[in-house]
Formats: structure tokens, sequence, C-alpha cells
């Protein structure tokens, strides 16, 4: 299609719904806003959508959730910090040298590419198949509770991103380089720890962005083995479903609270993200 | 240069080992676990399929697996379509860069990046049939009866449905346009010179280029559709009664609220063998994309 005026219909159309999509992709987060502002009675009340024409917005639901009962979400969100972390940091190492691994070497015994779908139907299995012996185990070492025990966990469910976003990337690093490192004497550990790594790393960035995101997302396994200390922010959310009923103002805040950290990360690899989260199936 | 070197080991062996820790070996205990009669991790009675005959005389097993198989179908195919049509709509007249695209997919890219436990309290909040956002908006429209999003089965159904697709259409939709913008001008150039129908162009030239794509997209959907709990858990909490109670969220009220662990894990298994079987089917697909 050789559209020459640049205000032809089918622009026209494009912009249309550029526009509707940004909208449906925002209204929810716009949603939580107004809402985090509204004091609660009139969320509970007066439903409206514009602030300052229909109620007066207020930092009463801000103030509540950080300064009276600010214990419950700044641990939580430091809770998060160092579970994501710490996951992240598992993750990525091994899959960085793993990714190398399958993409540079020929294995006999187990195939590069079975080992390689190996790793990626770690993607199919169903959590909750390993939630219950999960469980068991850190209740055995006593690691309910624990952030180390989360740690572990997102490590585990996170690890098939950084293994095959890094195989992709090394597969299309050309060898040469390597190469004429290993001529010159280096190790096979060093070519890789001071050549290709350091090319590679807007891939591990992206992995190390995408494993930290769904690390800091995760639910179910932070619901089942936390209960007081070591409750990351999804929890926490979890924990609006009050006696008297949801607490919507808490909702709001406490998603807004949750989002930040993933959604700058996800801002600087952004270009990357496709590429990631298709396992480096789809360049984008 | 792929030489066999036994350094090699040393760069998978703590991934595969990691893996087999936390992943074999939990999955070797389920299936134990799921031939015993067990509270908690006693197990207490060898009683052989009993759990999975169980299963399958339970009509709950087959409401949630219904239930499950009701949003992967459905929300795969909307999450597909609709961000196929997006992708199709928008990359025609603007092949090439477009000034703010930056900015576009940063914001679309958030909805991905969303806890899905906190999109589904904010989507009670917006579902809300008296104060939530929906119905505000019909009702300013004028509309009298307003739809009761959380009392009526396949209305919460659909709520919840129409939740996941908000989160995961962006994706699906970044990546179709990424690979039609993959694909080469030539084909499109040349096929002007034969037709300028745009039906025509999608259908013979880019929806079977697309093949690929739309698979990827489409497996990676479907298996982590089969998973949903989180949104079902914090929206309806099952729904009004079981209606929106999903298969994983059947398993971990069967194994972590009542503690019956040797049927959970029963159940765990048969969600693992019906994975296993799509999975099969298209890992040999998935063979050729990984070489």
């Amino acid at each position: 299609m050789i559209t020459k005026s640049k205000w032809s219909v089918g622009n026209i159309i494009v912009w249309v719904v550029i526009i509707i999509a940004l909208c449906w992709a925002f209204f929810p987060f716009y949603w939580a806003i107004i809402t985090s502002f509204k004091p609660p009675g009139v969320i509970l009340t007066k439903p409206s959508l514009i602030p300052f024409l229909q109620f007066k917005p207020t930092f009463y639901n801000w103030k509540n959730e950080y300064v009276s009962r600010g214990r419950e979400i700044t641990s939580a969100l430091l809770n998060s910090v160092i579970i994501a972390s710490g996951a992240t940091i598992v993750a990525v190492i091994l899959g960085i040298m793993a990714g190398y691994g399958l993409a540079r070497f020929k294995f006999r015994k187990w195939k590069n590419k079975d080992m390689t779908l190996w790793f990626l139907s770690q993607r199919f299995l169903p959590p909750m198949a390993t939630a219950i012996p999960f469980f068991l185990f850190m209740k055995a070492f006593r690691l309910l509770d624990t952030r180390i025990a989360l740690i572990m966990t997102n490590a585990t469910f996170t690890m098939p991103f950084a293994v095959l976003i890094m195989r992709d990337v090394f597969k299309e690093l050309p060898v040469e380089l390597e190469e004429s490192a290993l001529v010159d004497g280096a190790s096979r550990f060093t070519s890789f720890l001071k050549i290709a790594l350091p090319l590679a790393a807007p891939a591990v960035a992206v992995s190390a962005v995408l494993c930290f995101s769904f690390s800091w997302n995760e639910f179910i396994f932070a619901l089942i083995l936390t209960y007081q200390k070591a409750q990351p922010v999804t929890v926490v959310i979890a924990g609006v479903e009050h006696t008297q009923g949801i607490q919507f103002w808490f909702v709001a805040t406490r998603l807004l609270s949750a989002i930040l950290p993933p959604a700058i990360l996800v801002l600087t690899v952004q270009r990357y993200i496709v590429r990631g989260l298709t396992f480096g199936a789809v360049k984008g | 240069m792929k030489r066999s070197e036994s350094v090699k080991f040393l760069f998978v062996l703590p991934g595969i080992t990691w893996v087999l820790l936390f992943t074999i070996f939990p999955l070797l205990y389920t299936l134990r676990l799921s031939f015993f009669y067990a509270r908690l991790g006693r197990p207490q009675r060898f009683i052989w399929l009993a759990n999975y005959a169980r299963a399958f005389t339970d009509y709950r097993f087959w409401s949630v697996l219904k239930v499950t198989i009701f949003f992967v179908l459905f929300d795969v195919a909307l999450t597909v379509i609709i961000g196929l049509i997006l992708a199709i709509l928008i990359s025609r007249p603007l092949r090439k860069q477009i000034k703010g695209q930056k900015v576009f997919r940063s914001i679309f890219t958030m909805p991905l990046f969303t806890a899905p436990i906190a999109l589904g309290y904010l989507g009670l909040t917006i579902f809300h049939e008296e104060v939530g956002a929906i119905n505000t908006v019909l009702r300013a429209m004028g509309f009298l009866r307003l739809p009761a999003w959380f009392s009526d089965p396949w209305l919460a159904r659909f709520a919840i449905a129409l939740v996941d697709i908000w989160q995961w259409t962006p994706f699906c939709f970044l990546v179709i346009l990424a690979g039609i913008q993959s694909l080469p001008d030539e084909i499109y150039e040349a096929a002007i010179l034969d037709t300028s129908s745009g039906w025509d162009m999608f259908r013979y030239i880019t929806f079977p280029l697309l093949g690929p794509v739309l698979f990827t997209v489409t497996i990676l959907r479907m298996v982590e559709t089969f998973k949903i709990l989180d949104i079902p858990f914090s929206m309806t909490s099952g729904g009004p009664g079981m209606a929106t109670q999903t298969y994983s969220y059947y398993i971990y009220l069967t194994g972590l609220r009542n503690f019956n662990t040797g049927y959970a894990s029963a159940l765990a298994y048969i969600l693992l063998i019906i994975m296993l079987l799509i999975s099969l089917y298209f890992f040999k697909r998935l063979r050729q994309i990984y070489e």
C-alpha cells in the first residue's frame, strides 16, 4: 500500500486505532490512579471518572498506606526487591552459562536441541504440580517464610527465559572473535567472560529484566511459602480482602506501588521485549 | 566451532543440576504422592490409582476442566485475533519507523508486567456491579439493566476473560507486529503489480508468511493460560459457585487448603499429562524453530 498523502483515510484509521488501543491499555491504570486519590466514602458511593470535577482528590489513602500502616507495605516492597533480585541473579548467572554452553558446544550424549527444549518445557510445567513438594521441602529445611525459599522458587521458574534468550543471542555472535582469542591463548572460560558476554550485554539486560519482573509478580508460591516475615508485595495486595469487604482504595495504592519497579525496568529494555518473551523465536 | 571439550560441562551443569533438583525431583515426589491417600505429606495408604479414578468421577474435576478449557480457547483466540487485526491495521501504511514507537511500545508493554493478582483486584473494582467503572459508564449511557458481572456465571467468566485478554493482547500485538515488519518488502512490491486488494495481499502473502509467528504466539499463550490462577483467585474467588474456578485453583484448594495432598497430586499429574500431550504435538514444530 503506497499512500501518498499524509492525511489519507488509511492513516487516519491507523491513528484512531492507535489512540483507542492506548486508551484501552491505559484505562485500568488511570482508574487505579484516580481511585487511589478518592476518599473511601466517595469510592463506595459516588462512582466517578474525572478528578476535580466530580470529586475532590485527597492523599488520605496514600497516607494511610504508607504512614499509618507503613510497616506492611514497605517491608513487603523490601521483600519483593530482595526476592526478585536474588532470583534474577541466580537465574541469569546459571542461564548465561547454560545458554553459552548450548550455543557454542556440541553435546553428544544429550543433544543440544533436546536440552534446549527441555529448558523450554519448564515453562510448560504447571506450577501447582510442584507446589506440594516445594512446600514440604521448605518445611523440612525450616525454610518456610524465608526469602531464600522464594528466591530459589522464582529462580527455577524464570531460568528458562534466561537460558533461551542467551542461547539465541550467543548463537548469533560470530565465532571468529572468540576463536581468535583462543588462538591467542585464552581459555574457553576467559573468552566467554571477556568477549562473548560483553557483546551480549543487552540480552543479559533483557533476561535480567524479565526474570525480575516475573519474580516480582509471582503470587501463588509466595502465598504458599510465606506467612508473615517474607511476604512480598503480591501477597500483601491480596490482603485487601478484609473482613469488612474489599478495600478498593488499598487495591489502587498497592497496585500502583507494585507496578512501579517492573514498569520502570521494562522501559529500559523495551526494544528487546518481543525477542525475550518469545524465547528468541520471533526477532523483534 | 563446536569441538567436544570437557569445559562445556562446566557451563551447562549448574543450570541442568538446578533444574533437576527443583523440577524433576519434586515431580517425582508428586507422582509418588498421587498413588497414596495422604494428608499433607504423610502418605498413609497406598491406594493405587484410586485418586485418578476419583478424579474422573468428581463433578468438580470436570467443572474446573471445562472452565479452564473455555478460558484457554476463548482468551487465546481473542487475544491472537485482536492482536493480529491491530498489527495489520497499524503496520500497513506505516511500514517503517514511526515517531512515537518507543513511547507507544512502552505503554503497551505495561499490562504485561502488572501482577495478575493485582489486576484481579483492580478488575473487581472496575467490574463492580454498583460502583465499578464499567457499570458507571453504562449507567451514564442510559442502560437500565446493568450486567451483574459477578452474580452470573457466564458474565463472571467473561469478566475474567476480559482482564486476561486485556493483559495479553499487547503481547500478541507486539509479537505479530514484529513478525509483519520483518517480512521483506519486495514481495509486497511484486504483489502490487498483480493486485491492489488489501484483502488478497493479506490472505495470500501476509497470513501464510506469518504462520510461524502466529503458531509460536498461540502455543505460548495456550500453555500459559492453562495454568491460570491469579486472576480468578482475586477477582471472583472461584466465581458464583464454581463458575470460574480453574484447574490450578482447584489443585491449590484441594492440596493446600483441604490438605488432601494425595488427590491434589493426582489432579496435578492429570494436568501435566494433558499439557504433555499438547506440547508433544507442538514440540515437533518447535524443533524446527530451534534448529
